[in-house]
């Protein structure tokens, strides 16, 4: 018996030795310049093929191509209560400087509508990378010329339904409850109908289900063109896009002053260690100046949209006022 | 003519070596992924997106929808030997395909499954090429209020998965839907009966309770009835071939399914389950000898397979005509095609025939490799049963183990696993059939979210569902198939008493 236990002790201790010299090393290095030590987990909250997922392959993808990381960045899929479950696990590893996820506006609706207890103040910024807006669109043979015409509508005939691709108090609806708000309607006079997806949402405004759709303006650039089933009445840029996009006008050039972003970027683990946050700030915006990049962001629709650490967490702070406002407007804070 | 020329300029592409080349690895690849539970077609192609990056679209289109197809080819297989439906166009396939397999016929069930996925995809690509344009309205002209009654009408194929009594079925089908209902709900963002955790927040995942109620609770029963240990009959694949009567019997159930999941498939949504399921309850009802469906009919292998596969060329359609995606797999299959620079949609057709036609022609190929690619490797694949049955049922539950974990990473999912394998122990024992089961949690989602999602556009006026002609024609039929069995019983015992 003496001999079987002393055994995996002998083991445990031949584990411990080179990974205290490794830690040690670690400290050494951290000292100045700090630099990963292993391969970067790089979390995307949710299965393989949506927004999340397909910026942390991108991102690693082209920080490969473009060798601007000693350390490989290993694509990790988590998903699961739109985000939440992946969040509760990161929440645990405080510290950790070798985690990173993406983010995007649930990190502070997904918290507001209570089905996370951890939202964006218990996690690091670390930097904000892209942002795309909303679009709103109709049936080619729509009567409604421009956004005014469809709230015009919407205050005639509260029924008329808008879809979108996400449930209640998520991006999409935030994003038209918001602009009907400025334009002088209540938020809550949207009858806004959720879809699983923008693709469905798509469809059903094809086939003249619902009146309206507001989607992904890079999702739906695809989906405009002189043969189009579908028109766009305005995005929620603050001024106009470029591509396929150029001709369609903004909200604020409708009279309605309103933007709307649908920023994604980067965080990490709680009280990640400051050296590293450093780092992967410039490693990011290393990464945004090159021709790689501008490939990938180009086909994919997506704008720049670069903001550092500390910018970053300002604007999350901001963010989080702002849609608790349209929250509570609509009803949805719990 | 046109679209004869179209095709051939389609065959041109798909020809060139590398394209042939990448047909093939795609199909290889896809047919693989497709037997291994959990490992779904759509986590594959989201890690091939980073590999087709480089290559020319239509080419990667190929290589992408080979790996989809051939993993809803592959599908079966694990259906069929272990009773461990890995996607859920493939559960019906397990109705009839396990019990043939565990009476020694095992090889001749994949054959069916093979001859039937081939006739069914065939079949379909000739749709999507004649009609596909003509199609896109079809697609968009299911609203909220046609899906329900779409699902109404696929629900009432409980009747005929309910075998020895029909309140047990209806009982099983009412646990569907309850499991159906857990999660968010996405029509008010409230959580339903997740308590309090959030591994439950996405609700309970379709793999979860086909594998616990299908495969483990097969190993539980067999291991309960102290099989575990014993001898097992020799020579349990059996041939392969086919006598004449055979195929002439399963001839009409592949003709009829591959035309009805084609075009369940165009559909955006649950098309190839909806489709096998149909499929299935339709030629039971169909066939004369009827009841000897789920106890190992040939006809009951061949409808869903054609099925499914018809179903999963057809969700080419919405993807190719409208830039829309129907399915999960279509919306990544989008994704990568947007990398790549193409957006599919009505100009693509003229922008980028060469990434349209490519792919139709590339489909014909590809049919036939995984024809002659499955026909030979059945036998190795089957032998799979001729292990000793300790070690067959330890195989089958690590493999189940692995397809819910490599689903969702969440050890979470592996209790959720057991306990549903125990349910369905308990519901063998009692007599419940699990069938009904998993076809209501399958639908009972949709259907909810439909009926209320079409019930908030018309602002709650029920009317709706049978103002819509399509709605009401679903509805109806639906109303049919289950009164016209009683009715005939009426008769047949008035005319008897008469």
């Amino acid at each position: 018996m003496i001999v079987k236990t002393s055994r995996p002790a002998a083991r445990l201790a031949a584990l411990v030795l080179p990974l205290a010299a490794l830690a040690g090393m670690g400290t050494a290095a951290q000292a100045d310049d700090w630099t990963p030590t292993s391969a970067i987990e790089f979390i995307a909250p949710a299965n393989p093929g949506g927004g999340w997922d397909t910026l942390v392959r991108t991102t690693s993808r082209v920080i490969q191509e473009e060798g601007l990381a000693d350390q490989n960045f290993a694509a990790i899929n988590v998903p699961g209560g739109g985000g939440a479950v992946a969040w509760a696990q990161i929440a645990r590893d405080t510290g950790n400087p070798h985690k990173l996820f993406a983010t995007s506006p649930p990190i502070i609706l997904v918290p507001l509508a209570g089905t996370s207890q951890y939202d964006h103040t218990n996690f690091t910024p670390i930097a904000r990378l892209i942002t795309d807006y909303s679009i709103v669109l109709v049936p080619r043979d729509s009567e409604y010329q421009d956004l005014n015409d469809l709230f015009d509508a919407i205050r005639e005939n509260a029924s008329l339904s808008v879809g979108g691709g996400s449930a209640p108090g998520s991006m999409d609806h935030i994003s038209i409850a918001g602009v009907a708000s400025a334009a002088g309607l209540e938020a809550a006079d949207v009858n806004y109908i959720a879809f699983s997806g923008g693709g469905e949402a798509m469809t059903n405004l094809m086939g003249g289900h619902v009146e309206a759709v507001i989607t992904g303006a890079g999702e739906a650039a695809g989906q405009l063109g002189p043969d189009s089933e579908v028109r766009a009445l305005g995005v929620s840029a603050p001024e106009r896009l470029g591509g396929p996009l150029a001709d369609i006008p903004t909200y604020q050039e409708q009279g309605i002053d309103y933007t709307f972003d649908i920023w994604r970027g980067v965080m990490g683990t709680p009280d990640m260690p400051e050296e590293a946050v450093a780092y992967y700030e410039e490693l990011f915006a290393q990464m945004l100046e090159t021709d790689g990049w501008a490939d990938a962001r180009d086909q994919l629709g997506w704008i720049d949209a670069y903001q550092n650490s500390e910018e970053f967490g300002a604007f999350l702070d901001e963010q989080k006022e702002e849609f608790s406002e349209v929250l509570s407007e609509l009803g949805l804070i719990r | 003519m046109d679209a004869f020329n179209n095709l051939m300029y389609g065959f041109g592409i798909a020809l060139e070596p590398i394209n042939i080349l990448y047909v093939f690895v795609g199909v290889f690849a896809g047919t693989i992924i497709g037997m291994l539970p959990g490992l779904g077609p759509i986590s594959a192609l989201a890690l091939m997106i980073p590999i087709t990056f480089a290559m020319d679209p239509s080419s990667g289109l190929i290589l992408m929808a080979g790996v989809y197809y051939g993993a809803i080819f592959g599908g079966s297989t694990s259906s069929i030997l272990l009773n461990a439906p890995g996607v859920a166009g493939t559960v019906a396939t397990s109705f009839d395909g396990y019990p043939m397999a565990k009476q020694g016929l095992a090889g001749k069930a994949l054959a069916i499954a093979a001859y039937a996925s081939f006739v069914g995809g065939t079949i379909s690509i000739v749709f999507l090429m004649m009609v596909a344009p003509l199609l896109s309205k079809v697609a968009v002209s299911f609203g909220p209020a046609e899906y329900f009654a779409l699902m109404v009408l696929g629900l009432t194929a409980v009747v005929s998965l309910s075998d020895k009594s029909l309140v047990k079925g209806l009982i099983a089908a009412v646990i569907g839907v309850m499991i159906s209902i857990i999660g968010i709900d996405l029509q008010t963002g409230t959580v339903r009966y997740a308590f309090g955790t959030a591994h439950l927040l996405d609700g309970i995942d379709f793999l979860v309770v086909a594998l616990g109620i299908f495969a483990l609770a097969e190993v539980f029963y067999i291991l309960l009835r102290g099989g575990g240990g014993k001898e097992q009959p020799r020579n349990v694949i059996g041939s392969l071939k086919l006598s004449r009567g055979e195929v002439k019997e399963i001839a009409g159930p592949i003709g009829r399914s591959s035309v009805l999941g084609f075009f369940t498939g165009v559909l955006p949504g649950a098309g190839a389950t909806i489709g096998s399921f149909l499929g299935y309850s339709m030629e039971k009802r169909l066939a004369k000898d009827g009841d000897t469906f789920g106890k190992g009919n040939i006809k009951g292998v061949a409808a869903p397979e054609a099925a499914n596969n018809a179903a999963c060329t057809g969700s080419f359609v919405p993807l190719l005509t409208l830039g829309v995606p129907g399915s999960g797999t279509t919306a990544v299959l989008l994704g990568a095609l947007l990398v790549m620079g193409v957006t599919p949609g009505p100009a693509m057709l003229v922008d980028r025939p060469d990434v349209f036609w490519g792919v139709i022609a590339s489909m014909y190929i590809g049919n036939i490799f995984l024809l002659v690619l499955n026909l030979p490797l059945i036998p190795f694949i089957a032998r799979i049963l001729d292990m000793p049955r300790p070690l067959l049922l330890s195989l089958i539950l690590i493999f189940c183990m692995i397809g819910v974990y490599g689903m969702s990473f969440s050890v979470f999912d592996l209790f959720l696993l057991l306990g549903f394998g125990l349910l369905g122990l308990g519901m063998r024992l009692f007599g419940f059939p699990a069938a009904p089961l998993i076809l209501a949690l399958i639908l009972g989602g949709i259907m909810e979210e439909s009926m209320r999602r079409a019930l908030q556009i018309s602002g709650g006026d029920w009317s709706t569902f049978i103002d819509k002609p399509i709605s009401l024609t679903l509805l109806i039929i639906a109303g049919l198939s289950l009164t016209l069995p009683l009715v005939k019983k009426v008769v047949v015992r008035v005319r008897a008493t008469s």
